[in-house]
């Protein structure tokens, strides 16, 4: 095996965009297998690094949707092997820590370096000329190659092999963070009332989650008229508004006051103001799940506590929607499999890599779901 | 026929507890008229006369209390004169959507709360041509009350009324803060800001539940002595920072699965301080009351998973948990009669919360001359 070269988009510095190079790309080393990308999901999170608000190390590789085949592997990899076709999971999962070892493995400490793309050794894997880059979340799905840990690696059974990579690289990060975000993390019940603030790549899959646990009523806020409909003509929303105010007087009328029993926060970056409104609209014992971030040096988390003690009411962080992707990316597999999920209504554009700037303004404009960069080889 | 009782009032937020004689209406249908014997001073009432927590005035005190019940209206079913009685702070219908899902601590009926009026927009306290409501649609400051029969719970008659008292509000409301809305479980590591007349039952909670590590911040020595040597603490500390470093370093850098606040007044900085203290998928339950805010930057919930949940009565159901919690006193395995620092007469209501402020208190309690 020898080092290689790759095209990949990154990010210098805050606010200047993708820009696309050249890297050097190291073999794998023990425990690390190097992948070749075929598809990768514009998450906005990765718009976050460009924007300022997710404080990562610079140069940047972009991208931590992902989905390809294993080109090669490092010592000591028992995973997966070369030719298989696997999913990039955003964050790895050891299987031994604390938290794998309670059922937590989203909150696996080996995702420590997911800011620095850092190697546990202290090393790189992209380099241009002297200077070492890490992949977001230690992978960089914008690179046509890329070398992760083979703890990021989801492979995929036999009836799997047939799903397009432009599908694939979905339920790496965007699919199960939303799901997850009602089903596991909020753990929406039958007949419950969800509201859920954007319908984007994870919100909609909030609504498909949210649909799928049994809730009454799912109640979708948007202000892009497209994601409305989209959210229910296709992902199962039940009703869909403009404004977070509308959707109050909705709930407030639909519940007969008792407001909702969970509301769940995938904007593309969370507010002050939407949290309140979120809190206000959440009734006795609910809860609000924020799983969006917002920008870097808000703490749009500010919220008298008195708010929380009269209802009993909860605010909770999710990350991956609480899921453990090892077990949860392959379910979502089969419940696409088994046309209970939806994946291919998410994918509203496809790019080449050089178009990644103009798909992220897409993104901004509100015109995608989601939008795919489909990497050439 | 209406009666005559004494009781101590609040004319206004910033005034001073006032003793005067009130008339008390007969009980009407669903009401029961209860003789007080014990009230206990929680920290709640003085949030009301102090202007911290906004309450329909004047107003009659007390939220803890115990007695007998001494007259019944109609159609009143779940006790009769003569039983020895807590008063839940928080009534129990039993039918509405809370109650019929096991959460008798969010009843609707207990929206007059802030006001003491009953379903029928009446008062039952009167003076000259005044109404006054009950804190809680109680007002146990007084030697006797007309309330709601869902507000009331049967106990046994060899329980002392003083430790009866408490364990209808600040016991449930610590205890429950630890084993309900907290939810600890065995082996684990909490933090509990603040030792009073709640915090003190949500050490023993989490001692019960199995935490191994009972971790209390109180800036008040003889309460960080009492949480230790009597209510099951592992440590106290003085300050919030002494408690997060030997939180980092006994648990090798995994921070708290818990953190419970029960301040006297809640405020920011003990806020933000129990987020910090928890780890991933950790919880921080909110129990005091005051006008603190949370003021986080949403990554602080997300990256770890924290979760901050607000709690009421700690998150327990007063006609299961009351007597649950007697039965263990019973038992050897909740101590009450350690949580009463002071006894006072009536007269001595605005002593007694100076005595709470000055921290001379795990509980203080009225107790009723007749």
């Amino acid at each position: 095996m020898s080092t290689i070269t790759t095209r990949a988009a990154i990010a210098r510095a805050p606010h200047v965009g993708w820009e696309i190079v050249d890297l050097r790309l190291d073999p794998p080393k023990a425990h690390e297998v190097r992948v070749k990308i075929m598809a990768a999901g514009l998450c906005h999170s990765d718009d976050h690094i460009t924007a300022g608000d997710a404080p990562v190390r610079m140069p940047v590789v972009g991208g931590h949707e992902g989905a390809g085949i294993v080109e090669s592997v490092g010592p000591d990899v028992q995973r997966v092997k070369p030719g298989d076709k696997i999913v990039l999971s955003y964050i790895p999962a050891c299987g031994a820590c604390r938290p794998c070892s309670t059922g937590h493995s989203n909150m696996c400490v080996k995702g420590l370096h997911a800011g620095t793309g850092m190697f546990e050794d202290g090393t790189w894997r992209f380099h241009e000329g002297e200077t070492d880059i890490g992949g977001f979340c230690s992978l960089g799905t914008f690179s046509q190659y890329a070398v992760v840990s083979e703890y990021a690696t989801v492979p995929l059974r036999e009836d799997f092999q047939d799903i397009p990579f432009e599908l694939l690289c979905l339920v790496g990060c965007g699919v199960p963070t939303g799901w997850g975000s009602a089903v596991h993390a909020a753990g929406v019940q039958p007949g419950d009332t969800v509201v859920i603030f954007g319908a984007g790549g994870v919100g909609s899959n909030a609504v498909q989650g949210a649909r799928f646990a049994g809730a009454k009523n799912v109640v979708v806020v948007d202000p892009v008229e497209f994601k409305r409909e989209m959210a229910t003509s296709v992902f199962g929303a039940t009703h869909a508004f403009a404004t977070a105010k509308e959707a109050h007087d909705f709930v407030v009328e639909t519940t007969w006051g008792q407001l909702a029993d969970h509301v769940i926060m995938t904007p593309n970056a969370v507010t002050e103001e939407m949290v309140n409104a979120a809190v206000q609209m959440t009734g006795k014992g609910g809860k609000v799940t924020i799983t969006a971030v917002g920008h870097v040096n808000e703490r749009a988390v500010h919220v008298p506590a008195g708010a929380l003690i009269g209802y009993m009411r909860q605010i909770r962080g999710a990350l991956a929607g609480d899921s453990n992707l090892l077990y949860d990316i392959p379910m979502l597999l089969g419940l696409y499999k088994s046309g209970q999920l939806k994946l291919e209504e998410l994918v509203t554009r496809r790019y080449t890599l050089d178009q990644v700037n103009q798909a992220y303004k897409d993104l901004n404009d509100g015109k995608n779901i989601r939008g795919v960069i489909i990497h050439e080889h | 026929m209406s009666i005559t009782t004494r009781a101590a009032v609040c004319r206004a937020p910033g005034q001073p507890w006032e003793i005067t004689e009130l008339e008390l209406d007969e009980p009407k249908a669903n009401e029961v008229r209860v003789k007080f014997f014990a009230a206990g001073l929680c920290h709640s009432d003085d949030h009301i006369q102090k202007g911290d927590a906004p309450m329909r005035m004047p107003v009659v005190g007390g939220h803890e209390g115990a007695g007998i019940v001494d007259a019944v209206g109609p159609s009143v079913t779940r006790v009769k004169v003569g039983d020895h009685v807590t008063c839940s702070f928080i009534p129990a219908c039993g039918k509405c959507r809370y109650c019929a899902t096991g959460r008798q601590q969010l009843c609707d009926a207990g929206k007059n709360a802030g006001t003491g009026m009953f379903p029928d927009g009446t008062f039952r306290f009167h003076q000259g041509g005044e109404d006054f409501g009950g804190l809680c649609v109680l007002g146990t400051f007084s030697q006797y009350a007309v309330v709601h029969e869902y507000s009331v719970i049967k106990i046994p008659d060899e329980i002392g009324f003083d430790v009866a008292a408490l364990v209808a509000c600040g016991v449930p409301t610590g205890w429950g803060s630890a084993v309900r809305a907290g939810g600890v479980r065995a082996g684990q590591t909490v933090v509990i800001y603040g030792t009073g007349g709640v915090g003190m039952n949500a050490v023993q909670g989490a001692a019960l539940a199995g935490a191994k590590n009972v971790v209390v911040v109180d800036p008040v020595e003889f309460k960080r002595d009492m949480a230790t040597s009597v209510f099951g603490a592992t440590h106290a500390f003085a300050t919030a920072k002494e408690a997060h470093d030997f939180v980092v370093e006994t648990t090798w850098g995994e921070l708290a699965d818990h953190a419970i606040i029960t301040v006297g007044i809640l405020h920011d900085e003990v806020i933000a301080n129990a987020i910090k203290v928890v780890g991933k998928t950790g919880q921080v339950t909110i129990t005091a009351v005051g006008n603190g805010w949370i003021n986080e930057n949403p990554g602080m919930l997300i990256g770890y998973q924290r979760r901050i949940q607000g709690s009421i009565y700690g998150g327990c159901s007063p006609l299961v948990d009351v007597p649950l919690l007697i039965g263990l006193y019973q038992a050897g395995k909740l101590k009450l009669d350690e949580l009463i620092t002071r006894r006072y007469k009536l007269d001595e209501v605005n002593e007694g919360y100076q005595d709470m402020l000055d921290g001379k208190n795990i509980r203080g309690v009225i107790i009723h001359e007749h």
